[in-house]
């Protein structure tokens, strides 16, 4: 079937821009209004006890704001670093068979640097929760 | 007027509304987990398949009260916790409501106890009560639907839902004031000023006590061992005359010590003698003030002994006092001797000091701290002498006989109390027990006391390096039902349902060491039938209490499902518990002399089909934790205590077995017949969570075994004894003839005199070793009532275990220990 309209920006029968903002408005307006509704619907008391962090029905002592100990950040950083490199490999999935042999090759060489990465890390114990933190 | 259809049209609307907003939350309630006691096993027990409270619209517990809209107030409102429960409430959005659960909850039921609350209505709003003690699931089941037809019939929500002022929703009953609201005394209003029924003849006064009118025979002696002798003339050469051995005794070889000498005595007992007594079975005090005859009487009976003592210790120890205003007991055990000796220490004034044993035994710390608390007597040379079972602010000790007894003597626990007297705070009390330096700056944590993991308000304070544990200081004390002085006002019939609730999943087997103890005092004989029939109750309670207990530590380590599994056969054991005694949780089945009723018909068909259903159930429950690669990771390893550890610091039952050493007091110390069972005592090396599991485990097995024995055999013949001085008689003799009807009618009103003298009995019930030591000063009630629970000496090792743990291992140990906080805070 032939579109009805050239330009295709307004098309129904296209992917265009169109549909992209009215999901995005629909989606949007969805949000907002539930967000709404439940802040605003029902009762509320505020006071001190119920702004109070619950702690096991204590009052809680000192701060939760302390120098959070290095292997938090670790792990924190070997996540994002093997998680975006998945971003990589999932586009290279999507256009493998554009690529051809060669950019299999660029990317077998890549996941090589990763796993060299990763063993290194697995020697000096950053995975090893207790022991890096020990060490720290 | 104007506006009027309008005004319908909106009303109407409004109406609507109402009916849509009240019908949904009638049928998602979510309950807030969160437990005091008792009750609290009878709440969850109505979440399980066979009640499945979720038919009825509340189906999950939440953890937080963020996240909850009805708090069920399941079990006592200790003076401690009190302050938290109202934190939770507070701290639960609107709308909420409020059920009562169980007799604690809806007035202080039989616990009219100086830290108890005589009813949470005094802090809280109370929509529905639910009575009981405790009440049956199928009684949480009927609450629930009782909130939901409050919600319908008397809620209009929707005008505080759009904010157009008006409405109700939630409890919005006011909290009820003593005297004006409501009456906390239980015979209703307008007795102020008449004494309670039988207050007369407890402590200081004993005023019209008729237990001197009746004869009673003296207290049972004991045959000393040849080895006690030749430990008792050791004693003598070395120490001279500042130890002095109790010439009659009814239980074990006991001793008066001086306090200068006491340590010296104790740590030879410990190190040198032969056998070395290793073990500190437990530690505390009697207040001697309210003797009948301040004569420094304990171990004798009868008024021509008594004499005689006296002129001895006159002539023999000038030095000593031989009317001490307090005595100190320690209660030692020899592992290799299988025996026990109990030593006994005289110390005076209004808060005498004793030197402290915490460098011979470390247990001792604790138990120092409860004596110090409950009595006043400070220990020199103990680390860290604080109170430990009363709140930090208490005032007074409330095991003196000066101190008042009832919750009701003294001003009514209030809303403005509940605000005010705060728990310490945690900084303070990891500081106050060294476990964190002065300028350290660590994340300091409250896991409990309402913690769904803590099982039971049991505080754990933790301060924290990352996820890894630098301290931890566990904050007992919010289960402290003073059950201690209650025994000491009830008669000793009476006493017989307080013991079920000091360890409330073990329902019967609390009541063995008890009813040994005063039967051992006042030489009571058990027919075989009875004590058959007290084997079988014990066994089952501990079958059930494992389950409960393998149940929830799946379930602390992420396994859900055995929680819906094990809870099946638990009902099928309480469906003969209840058949036989009637009760579920608390039978108060045993009595002085044997137990209440013969076993009824149809008993051993259950008992049958439970023996023949089981091993399969449980290699069922076996197939689904032991080889779980999850499971072993999270405790082979974990919280491990070594064997020398663990005699030194008290621990019993199965984690000591967990240790590798084959002790079990139903083989060492045996009693009840349980010499005439076959059954092995399972070991397991490493004494880590999964030892402590496989114990357990194999322990169902054995029980089972012992079950199908006592059925198998169980001999003819009476429940209980013949000889009716001290025991509730049958009903059928009460009936028949004239003798019996006057035991019955004396022994069920003022309750039989107990000759004067001391017993201390100790038995292997699910959770450890749980001693009863009953001193008795020849009255219709104790002088004395001690319980030696096995969870506080267990608990008070869980640092040990602990140390250098994470977050989730302590989780994990805690599990494994299988603690239960009325037995340890009692």
């Amino acid at each position: 079937m032939q579109p009805i309209a050239d330009g295709g920006v307004l098309s129904p029968w296209e992917p265009g821009v169109f549909t992209l903002i009215v999901y995005s408005v629909l989606v949007l307006a969805f949000i907002v209004s539930q967000l709404f509704l439940a802040s605003w619907l029902g009762e509320k008391k505020p006071g001190r006890e119920k702004s109070r962090p619950y702690e096991c029905g204590i009052i809680p002592t000192g701060t939760a704001r302390l120098r959070y100990p290095v292997p938090f950040y670790l792990v924190a950083i070997f996540f994002l670093i093997f998680d975006v490199e998945g971003a990589y490999i999932f586009t290279w999935a999507v256009i493998y068979e554009d690529v051809g042999w060669p950019g299999w090759m660029q990317m077998s060489f890549f996941i090589v640097l990763l796993l060299i990465g990763l063993f290194y890390i697995w020697k000096h114990g950053g995975l090893d929760w207790r022991a890096a933190h020990k060490v720290n | 007027m104007e506006g009027g259809t309008q005004g319908k049209l909106s009303d109407r609307f409004l109406g609507a509304a109402d009916v849509v907003i009240n019908w949904s939350r009638k049928y998602s309630l979510w309950p807030l987990f969160f437990g005091l006691s008792c009750c609290f096993v009878e709440e969850a027990t109505a979440f399980t398949a066979r009640y499945d409270i979720a038919r009825f619209g509340a189906e999950v517990l939440r953890p937080s009260p963020r996240q909850a809209d009805l708090l069920i107030v399941s079990g006592t409102v200790f003076k401690k916790i009190a302050p938290v429960v109202l934190r939770l409430y507070e701290q639960m959005p609107e709308p909420k409501w409020v059920i009562s659960m169980g007799s604690c909850s809806n007035s202080g039921g039989m616990y009219d106890v100086y830290s108890v609350v005589q009813g949470v209505d005094q802090i809280l709003p109370v929509d529905v009560y639910i009575p009981g003690c405790p009440p049956r699931p199928e009684a949480v089941l009927q609450g629930l639907v009782m909130l939901q037809e409050k919600i319908v019939a008397t809620e209009r929500p929707s005008r505080k839902v759009f904010h157009l002022g008006g409405g109700t929703q939630g409890t919005d009953r006011p909290v009820l004031v003593d005297g004006l609201t409501k009456a906390r005394d239980s015979r209703g209003p307008g007795y102020e000023g008449t004494p309670l029924r039988g207050s007369s003849v407890t402590p200081p006064s004993f005023f019209g006590s008729r237990a001197d009118v009746m004869w009673t025979p003296p207290a049972r002696r004991i045959e000393l061992t040849s080895r006690d002798q030749s430990l008792a003339s050791v004693m003598e050469e070395r120490f001279g005359s500042a130890v002095r051995q109790v010439p009659e005794t009814s239980d074990m070889m006991a001793f008066h010590v001086d306090e200068s000498r006491f340590k010296d005595v104790l740590r030879f007992l410990k190190t040198e003698a032969e056998p070395k007594y290793r073990r500190l079975d437990d530690l505390t005090a009697i207040d001697e003030s309210a003797r009948r005859d301040r004569v420094w009487s304990t171990g004798f009976a009868g008024a021509v002994s008594d004499v005689g003592a006296a002129g001895r210790f006159g002539e023999k120890a000038p030095s000593s006092d031989p009317n001490p205003d307090f005595t100190l007991v320690y209660h030692l055990l020899s592992f290799d001797a299988a025996s026990r000796l109990r030593i006994e220490v005289g110390v005076s004034g209004e808060s005498p000091v004793a030197r402290s044993i915490t460098d011979i035994w470390p247990s001792a710390n604790w138990y120092e701290r409860e004596v110090f608390d409950m009595f006043g007597i400070g220990f020199e040379g103990h680390p860290n002498l604080r109170r430990i079972l009363m709140p930090h602010d208490w005032e007074g000790h409330p095991l003196r006989k000066s101190y008042p007894g009832r919750a009701t003597e003294m001003p009514p626990y209030t809303f403005a109390d509940a605000q005010r007297r705060q728990p310490l705070d945690a900084g303070i009390a990891l500081r106050a027990d060294h476990k964190m330096a002065d300028d350290e700056e660590k994340l300091v944590l409250n896991i409990g006391p309402h913690h769904v993991s803590t099982h039971g308000l049991l505080r754990c304070i933790v301060s924290l390096d990352g996820e890894e544990i630098t301290g931890l200081d566990l904050d007992i004390g919010y289960h402290h039902r003073g059950v201690e002085k209650i025994g000491e006002r009830q008669t000793w019939h009476q006493f017989i349902p307080y013991c079920a609730r000091v360890d409330y999943l073990a329902g019967a087997a609390n009541d063995l060491p008890y009813v040994l103890a005063v039967e051992a005092l006042a030489d009571i004989k058990v027919p075989e039938r009875a004590q058959t029939i007290r084997v079988l109750l014990s066994e089952l309670f501990r079958l059930s209490n494992h389950l409960v207990w393998f149940a929830t530590f799946a379930h602390d380590l992420g396994a859900m499902t055995p929680n819906f599994y094990a809870f099946a056969e638990r009902e099928m054991i309480l469906d003969i518990v209840e058949l036989i005694t009637g009760g579920r949780l608390h039978p108060s089945w045993f009595r002085l002399g044997g137990v209440a009723a013969d076993l009824p018909e149809g008993w051993k068909e259950a008992v049958d089909a439970l023996v023949s259903i089981f091993p399969r159930r449980l290699r069922e429950y076996e197939s689904l934790i032991s080889k779980n690669p999850i499971f072993q990771a999270r405790t082979e390893g974990v919280g491990p205590i070594s064997l020398e550890d663990a005699m030194d610091w008290g621990v019993t039952g199965p984690n000591l077995r967990a240790c590798g050493l084959e002790w079990d007091l139903r083989k060492k110390f045996p009693y009840s017949g349980y010499e005439r069972f076959e059954f092995d005592v399972p070991t397991a090396a490493g004494g880590d969570c999964y030892s402590r599991y496989l114990v357990r485990v194999e322990e169902m097995r054995q029980s089972l075994r012992i079950i199908e024995q006592a059925a198998a055999n169980m001999p003819s013949g009476r429940h209980v004894t013949d000889d009716y001085r001290f025991v509730v008689p049958k009903r059928a003799d009460m009936l028949k003839d004239i003798e019996s009807l006057i035991h019955h009618f004396v022994n069920v009103t003022r309750g039989p005199g107990i000759p004067r003298g001391e017993a201390y009995v100790s038995c292997e019930i699910p959770r450890g070793e749980q001693g009863y030591y009953v001193v008795s000063d020849g009255l219709g009630c104790a002088y004395r009532m001690r319980i030696r629970g096995p969870g506080f000496a267990n608990v008070q090792a869980i640092p040990l275990m602990a140390s250098g743990a994470s977050i989730a291992d302590l989780i994990a140990i805690i599990g494994s220990v299988d603690y239960i906080l009325p037995d340890i805070d009692r």
